[in-house]
């Protein structure tokens, strides 16, 4: 187990190499450069001359690239061209509120997934079974920034705008800097309808999965020798069927994740919230390359642990399963 | 069902479908039911798909009629009617512009539609040949091609899809919707490699395939006559399925910006672009969403329905 977990972290390596080289490669294959943004109407031949040797733009991409690397290794992740901030002070500062926000919606889909498959699992072809499908079907069907109109217009425009339509106050402890809002309420407020949003299509996908993975559990010779037992119907339930029925599911939520760190950039545009999203979609429309870099080496290596945690938790779910 | 026994060695029954449901009904050759017929019928028995069959349908007689219906242009402002409500004259009302709202949701389904489904085309005939070669040939070709695909995978497909068309520089008109369908087919392409590899994989040690290859039977020929049309139901379901997340896809484009450029109508550029007026003018965000959100579901219960006719193991 350790020398298979020991392996795995060793191939994070060139996945977030192969990741963070294909976008500098495309970020670089597009036309114009960031240099003219940065000069403005002040633009010279010159100047621009001068810049890009102050940034390192002259040299060939393989070369700054590798320059890139390098001070990444020295923990130095450069600075925005535009702004002239350290990308990792900036990273540092929006990380607390775009994984805040992942994990809530996670949570979200949980919450509405395992009861609404085990009631459709169990009450099969009943009006609750119909409710739940047809529920998980407009779920799947509803783009999370059309569903955050519909938040935004029920609970910030109605209802007297119960929740703030757009910003965003730190999660108390999440502060990374010395000045910003921080307040439990205030960050509730600000992070339940983005996380709705974001994770109502996710437990739709969930919810069908899982009830399916449970329909094929419940009919298992286990489960009947189980009730047979008499073990009570809530552990045939909990214990014996659906454990066993997460473990597709879980590997879809891993899946998942790698799409809700795409999504917040959508939920995260659609609320203003200064989350990672916003400054990656503003990076990359912006060409500032090594703000582009930081973000997309920070989503690589989330999207590559995910991976690993998934797989690991199969031999929770499942001790049969063992990596050697 | 049991593989066929391949006694009598013509290359006509080793043709006959063998696992995998879907086959290419033989022409002048007498049989009680295809199995495509046998799905068709179990699609027509299923009201969820019939309803999904019946929205795309009427998305495709408004997108093809779109300059009939649609009661007037969708790019002609009129400055003295902006922000109608809905009414008789204007049903959805007016934008900032002035634009006819109905006319500008019937347009957008063009843009919807034709990325919708072009993406998927496209995916699919670079997918599906890499699938089966990397499935048929194995060894370092499938390596080298899979871990291509790994690759793409490996991004986030909203991030891919980004960066791409920053690269290719949003525009409007045929031009920027190509472009569009560029940058969500090169996102989709390892998906149907994938999912044609792995059918390919298990369809390749059956007798029939072994049989051709006995027979003499060239490789091009066996994958194109023999195996393809043994891996056709999981790809026509994925097909359907992946035409609502590509419409998806396209809308969020839109929506951040990176889609199909203004003027041409497009649902996801419209709903962004009224929402700094939602305060009082809502309906212009909703009818645009409303739209986006009844074509990806009449492509999900479509796609559904499908699945359950085509490949009841798959439900």
């Amino acid at each position: 187990m350790r020398v298979y977990i020991l392996r795995r972290l060793v191939q994070i390596v060139p996945t977030v190499l192969g990741i963070t080289f294909v976008v500098f490669l495309m970020m670089r294959s597009i036309p114009g450069d960031p240099v003219v943004a940065l000069l403005g109407d002040s633009y010279t031949q010159e100047d621009a001359v001068k810049a890009r040797e102050v940034y390192g733009l002259n040299q060939p991409i393989l070369v700054q690239y590798l320059i890139w690397l390098g001070k990444l290794l020295q923990g130095d992740w450069g600075a925005s061209i535009l702004t002239g901030r350290p990308v990792l002070q900036d990273v540092l500062v929006r990380l607390p509120v775009t994984l805040e926000l992942i994990v809530l919606s996670m949570g979200v889909a949980l919450v509405i997934a395992i009861p609404a498959a085990i009631i459709g699992a169990l009450r099969q072809n009943t009006w609750a079974d119909y409710t739940a499908t047809t529920v998980a079907m407009i779920g799947v069907s509803i783009p999370e920034f059309f569903l955050g109109v519909l938040l935004l217009l029920a609970f910030s425009i109605g209802l007297g705008g119960v929740l703030p339509s757009s910003g965003w106050v730190y999660l108390p402890g999440t502060c990374p800097m010395m000045v910003c809002g921080v307040s439990l309420w205030g960050n509730m407020q600000h992070v339940l309808m983005p996380a709705f949003a974001l994770g109502v299509g996710r437990a739709a996908i969930l919810t069908r999965l899982l009830r399916a993975s449970m329909l094929e559990v419940i009919r298992t010779e286990y489960v009947t020798t189980a009730r047979a037992k008499g073990v009570t119907e809530l552990k045939v339930v909990l214990k014996h069927a659906l454990k066993n029925a997460l473990i597709p599911t879980v590997t879809v939520m891993g899946l998942q994740v790698g799409f809700l760190i795409g999504g917040a950039i959508v939920v995260e545009t659609l609320f203003a919230m200064p989350g990672l999203g916003t400054f990656g979609i503003d990076a990359i429309i912006a060409r500032d390359y090594q703000q582009v870099q930081g973000f997309a080496l920070l989503t690589a290596f989330a999207f590559v642990v995910i991976n690993l945690v998934v797989d690991l938790s199969y031999t929770f779910l499942d001790p049969r399963i063992r990596y050697g | 069902m049991k593989p066929r026994p391949i006694s009598g060695g013509s290359l006509r029954e080793a043709e006959l479908p063998a696992v995998t449901g879907l086959a290419r009904p033989a022409a002048g050759e007498a049989r009680s039911e295809t199995p495509l017929a046998q799905g068709l019928r179990r699609l027509r028995r299923s009201t969820t798909a019939l309803v999904g069959v019946a929205i795309v349908l009427a998305l495709i007689v408004v997108a093809i009629f779109a300059d009939v219906l649609a009661p007037q242009s969708p790019i002609a402002s009129d400055q003295t009617h902006t922000f109608e409500r809905p009414s008789w004259d204007y049903p959805l009302g007016t934008d900032q512009l002035g634009r006819d709202m109905l006319s500008r949701v019937i347009h957008g389904s063009r843009i919807s539609l034709l990325v919708g489904v072009s993406s998927v085309l496209l995916a699919l005939f670079v997918g599906v040949p890499f699938g089966m070669i990397a499935g048929y040939y194995g060894g370092r070709t499938d390596t080298v091609i899979m871990r291509l695909m790994d690759l793409v995978l490996a991004f986030p497909i909203y991030l891919l899809a980004i960066i791409l068309m920053v690269m290719f520089a949003p525009t409007a008109g045929l031009i920027g919707t190509i472009k569009v369908t560029g940058a969500i087919a090169i996102v989709r392409i390892p998906i149907y490699a994938r999912l044609v590899r792995g059918s390919v994989l298990s369809i390749k040690e059956k007798e029939y395939i072994e049989a051709c290859r006995a027979l003499g039977v060239r490789d091009p020929w066996i994958i194109f006559r023999h195996v393809l049309p043994n891996c056709l139901a999981p790809i026509i379901v994925t097909t359907t399925l992946g035409i609502a997340t590509s419409i998806i896809v396209e809308a969020t484009l839109s929506f951040l910006g990176l889609g199909t450029q203004p003027p041409t109508p497009s649902w996801g550029w419209d709903l962004k672009a009224n929402l700094a007026f939602i305060q009082d003018n809502a309906w212009l965000s909703l009818f645009p969403g409303l739209a986006i959100f009844v074509t990806v579901l009449g492509f999900n219960l479509f796609g559904d329905g499908l699945r359950d006719a085509l490949d009841p193991r798959l439900k």
